[in-house]
């Protein structure tokens, strides 16, 4: 039987099947032994093919007077076939041989007139004999065995070629058949659809269940409507959108995982039908809407209408895609210059480090800094990162080339996190922040930047970010214990991170324990990560309490003042120096130094000054000591002057007072002339 | 006081020699600095806090560097105040590298060179492994010694190097830089080489030290009896033996002896005090926190605070 789908479509009514053959089969060696006679009821009903298959079954013993011989010839020779006159004048044009257990073709005589041949259901390995049919419109070999299309030159006239369920493993020997209209190879092992470019008339190609791996080399098929490529194992499709009149493809149950290997069909203006269930791509989320959006022609998606609130849903998802991927484009590009800049200040610090290092080694041997200047310019491009580019993006490098500048430093803001990367970022304090940003900002990171300068913005921080209660510290060069008394100005502080690297203090066994001494009055919850317990306070306070003791207690009241004094100097003086100072922050600082000293006088003179400040303050003093030397030596001289003049008093005065006497005595010896002396001397006087 | 070699001396030495001018200067730059707050109870006044202040040897505290070197009494008022500050860590048992206790050194005095402390930890350690830790004990002693024979340790280690190269010790003597100690230390273990210098010989050059220079020398006789004791000696071995010698500490009269040297009662008094009143402080603070053992602490604490005084809390909460 015809398969009914090719009904219509050869516009014959081909499937009224030889109804009453008389068929004669005569080999030509035998004579005589291998006359076969097939006789057939006439007025058999319309399904003699099955009352044949009955017949043959019963070992084609004889049946209402029918016998059918078969006998099968040992000799590679065909077998002739006649029909009867009758047979042949009745349906001139078709010839059925359905499951006769052919299993060569066997030779058709006088039949030159066939336009129909059904070779269905038979053994068949080899199409032969058939070059004089060259009236032959339909020929149907379907389930045979037949391993090549050959045999086919001559019948120019053929539109319907049905080699389905064969053997066949490659396309070819088609190339007279320019007429073809349709052409089922499926159940065949072809693997490469080939030599079918000059069928410019087909319209139906059927490859279902074939080994195809893709799909390509269609140009040429200016009529084909209808391509199935059901259950094949194809993984990309070509060339569909030189196929002008394709309306249907069917592609159900093969490999394709991306809408990207059947790109091509996107550009198809002719398809209206498609099938991709099966596939790898059917079980994708994206797969309807993608399909949808990239193929706006389709009304039938996997044997379903495509109805109009599907494709809009497409179309808003596809949006929605789209805005996505540029977004996150964006977030990879800020992420990349990011990164990019931290490596800058990174390397700035660098050789900040090493230079400082050389400067206190005094060491002439390290050359490392020259070659290395490049890098210290600013605004430098992306050439100084080779090695950073390798491992970004294409697109992003190229886009990235655009930047002009890297800056040396980063400011960033993310929820309520504010990092800071390198000292230019310090200045970032001194912008406009909107109040809801500041007051979002708990935790505050500084990372690439010296603790000196940290502690000159600290006075700052406090204002400009009054909810910030966590502070984080990398790469900052905290060395010495001191520097946390600096951090005691803040107002609040519940967590403090200091990371090892960079920060050689960390290494110290008794940091931890310091920095809860000196910040007790901030009942500081987590250093590190790790909660602060009880006895970690108390441990602390034994460890430094004398030490405070000592601090307060010990000191001269003019010392405690001083140094006192000297803090509250110097958080004025920065406050001066900021901009827009308002007179109501200047009130609440000295509200809150004031307490600060209530609470903690005994640490308050615990203080951190810079080493910028202190070679400063050294300098001055040294100045003053001049000054006060000076002084005291000058006081000295006069004292030791004084204290000579008066030891050498001592040594002479004996001496002195005896001469005065010895001359007192000798003037009073005489009375007469000490008289006359004495009167002389008043009348001098007068 | 009224001695008759008192009078003897001329102004200027006896002046010297008391360091009364180094006081006096100090005591003007201190009015000088803070005038504006010291013209408000009188300059008396603070002539008398001042001097007291230099009995008592608080006067060293925070102060730069070049001024607690200046006097024999400021180095060891230094070294007391060093010790009594920090004596609790050492009876926390912490051993400590040499840059954790420099640190500690810079908290009382921002600006101590590194470089004292390096040297006082070469005693203790023996020129080796200089990162390794040290008890409080032993970096005091060596400490001691270190800062206040400063200069004679450097003119010994100068002596030193020379005997060691065969020089005659009894040339003028000029200190130079220590860090040349270091390169030029021979190597040990040659096969016949003794280590060290001999004993006498080493002796006899530091006699004649202490006798031509004015700086103070450690009293000959305990140097006797250290260098008596052995045939020959290393640099480091003979600092060690002296750092660790009892008379030297007395001499000094800084620190207690070894075995006191944890024990100052009225500090721990002062302590304790200190500690309960940061417990009170803590706990309203911990309640709030919600941490884990807040309610048991908290229960403890309010037993024990009848038990002392209260303290005046300071703190509110907020």
């Amino acid at each position: 039987m015809i398969p009914g789908k090719y009904r219509s479509v050869s516009g014959r009514s081909a499937n009224n099947v030889n109804c009453g053959l008389h068929l004669v089969i005569q080999t030509s060696s035998l004579p005589e032994k291998n006359k076969v006679e097939f006789k057939f009821n006439r007025d058999s009903p319309s399904f003699p093919g099955r009352l044949l298959q009955h017949d043959l079954e019963r070992n084609y013993s004889s049946r209402q007077g029918d016998h059918i011989n078969l006998v099968s010839s040992s000799m590679p020779s065909f077998p002739i076939l006649q029909r009867s006159s009758e047979e042949k004048i009745l349906y001139s044009d078709r010839l059925t041989l359905e499951r006769q257990k052919l299993t060569v073709c066997p030779i058709i005589d006088g039949e030159e007139h066939l336009r129909l041949l059904n070779f269905q259901h038979n053994f068949i390995t080899r199409i032969q004999n058939i070059s004089n049919l060259q009236r032959l419109i339909f020929l149907d070999l379907y389930d045979n065995q037949i391993e090549e299309i050959s045999g086919l030159s001559t019948l120019r006239s053929l539109r319907v070629l049905l080699l389905g369920k064969n053997r066949i493993k490659k396309i070819s020997n088609l190339e007279n058949l320019i007429n073809l209209d349709v052409l089922d190879l499926h159940g065949n092992q072809i693997t490469k659809i080939e030599n079918v470019n000059h069928l410019c008339d087909l319209r139906v190609l059927n490859l279902a269940r074939n080994l195809l791996s893709h799909v390509d080399n269609l140009n040429g098929l200016d009529s084909l409507t209808e391509l199935n490529l059901r259950h094949n194992q194809i993984t990309f499709v070509r060339d569909v959108d030189n196929l002008p009149s394709l309306q249907r493809l069917f592609l159900s149950f093969n490999n394709i995982s991306s809408f990207d290997s059947v790109s091509c069909l996107a550009d198809s203006t002719s398809l209206s039908d498609i099938t991709f269930d099966g596939n790898p791509i059917a079980q994708e989320s994206w797969y309807k809407h993608t399909v949808l959006q990239n193929m706006t022609q389709l009304r039938q998606l996997d044997m379903k209408r495509v109805t109009e609130e599907e494709r809009r849903m497409a179309s808003v998802v596809a949006k929605k895609e789209e805005e996505k991927k540029r977004e996150s484009q964006k977030q990879s590009l800020l992420k990349e210059k990011k990164r990019l800049t931290i490596n800058n200040v990174a390397r700035h610090w660098d050789l900040q480090q090493r230079v400082a290092n050389n400067a206190t080694n005094q060491d002439r041997k390290d050359s490392a800094s020259p070659p290395q200047d490049p890098c210290q310019t600013e605004g430098s491009t992306t050439s100084p990162f080779p090695e950073d580019t390798g491992a970004v993006d294409s697109g992003i490098t190229s886009a990235l080339q655009g930047l002009s500048v890297i800056d040396t430093h980063l400011v960033e803001v993310d929820g309520d996190t504010l990092s800071l990367y390198g000292s230019g970022a310090l200045e970032s304090l001194d912008r406009n922040w909107s109040v809801q940003t500041a007051g979002m900002i708990t935790t505050v990171s500084f990372t690439f930047i010296e603790f000196d300068e940290i502690v000159q913005v600290l006075p700052k921080l406090k204002i400009k970010f009054p909810n910030s209660l966590h502070l984080k510290f990398k790469e900052t060069n905290l060395v010495m214990l001191q520097q946390f008394n600096a951090l005691a100005q803040l107002r609040r502080m519940d967590q403090l991170t200091v990371d090892p690297q960079g920060n050689p203090v960390v290494n110290f066994t008794l940091w931890k324990y310091y920095v809860l001494f000196r910040l007790s009055h901030f009942s500081m919850q987590k250093i590190n990560g790790t909660e602060v317990t009880q006895n970690d306070m108390i441990m602390a306070e034994r460890l430094f309490g004398i030490l405070a003791h000592v601090a307060s207690s010990e000191l001269p009241q003019y010392r405690l003042i001083s140094i006192l004094g000297d803090a509250r100097k110097k958080q004025f003086r920065y406050l001066l120096e900021t901009k827009g100072k308002k007179p109501g922050i200047v009130n609440e600082e000295n509200n809150d130094s004031k307490r600060l000293v209530g609470e903690n006088t005994n640490r308050a003179t615990l203080n951190y000054t810079t080493r910028e400040f202190y070679n400063e303050k050294l300098e001055d003093i040294k100045e003053k000591k001049k000054f006060c030397k000076m002084y005291i030596e000058d006081l000295m001289k006069e004292a030791t002057e004084v204290n000579m003049k008066n030891e050498a008093l001592q040594k002479l005065w004996p001496q002195m007072f005896i001469e005065l006497v010895r001359d007192a005595v000798i003037e009073i010896r005489n009375k007469n002339s000490y008289m006359k002396l004495c009167l002389q001397q008043i009348t001098d006087q007068k | 006081m009224l001695s008759p070699e008192r009078l003897a001396q001329p102004d200027y030495e006896y002046l010297a020699q008391r360091h009364v001018l180094t006081y006096m200067e100090d005591a003007v730059y201190q009015l000088l600095e803070n005038r504006e707050d010291i013209s408000q109870y009188g300059i008396a006044r603070f002539f008398t806090e001042y001097f007291n202040s230099v009995c008592q040897g608080t006067h060293i505290l925070f102060r730069e560097f070049s001024f607690i070197q200046a006097t024999p009494h400021n180095r060891a008022s230094f070294l007391r105040a060093f010790w009594r500050c920090f004596r609790t860590v050492g009876k926390n048992g912490d051993l400590l590298t040499m840059r954790e206790y420099h640190c500690l050194l810079q908290l009382l005095c921002p600006d101590f060179p590194l470089e004292l402390t390096q040297k006082a930890a070469r005693i203790v350690l023996m020129d080796d492994a200089m990162d390794c830790l040290m008890s409080f004990s032993d970096f005091l002693f060596a400490f001691q010694i270190q800062f206040y024979y400063s200069e004679f340790l450097d003119s010994v280690a100068a002596i030193y190097q020379d005997l060691l190269l065969g020089k005659n010790p009894n040339t003028v003597i000029v200190p130079t830089s220590s860090s040349g100690l270091h390169r030029q230390r021979p190597a040990l273990g040659e096969a016949g080489v003794p280590e060290g210098v001999e004993a006498s010989l080493f002796y006899q050059c530091l006699e004649n030290l202490c006798d031509r220079h004015k700086y103070s020398c450690p009293p000959l006789a305990l140097v006797k009896e250290i260098l008596s004791g052995v045939q020959r000696l290393t640099f480091y071995g003979f600092l060690g033996t002296l750092s660790k010698h009892p008379g030297i500490n007395q001499a000094l009269g800084a620190l207690p002896d070894k075995g006191d040297l944890m024990q100052d009662p009225a500090m721990d008094e002062e302590l304790e005090r200190l500690v309960v009143r940061s417990r009170l402080h803590r706990t309203p603070r911990q309640h709030r926190a919600k941490e884990p053992g807040a309610a048991g602490t908290q229960r403890r604490d309010k037993l024990e605070a009848p038990e002392r005084a209260p303290e005046p809390s300071r703190w509110q909460p907020e």
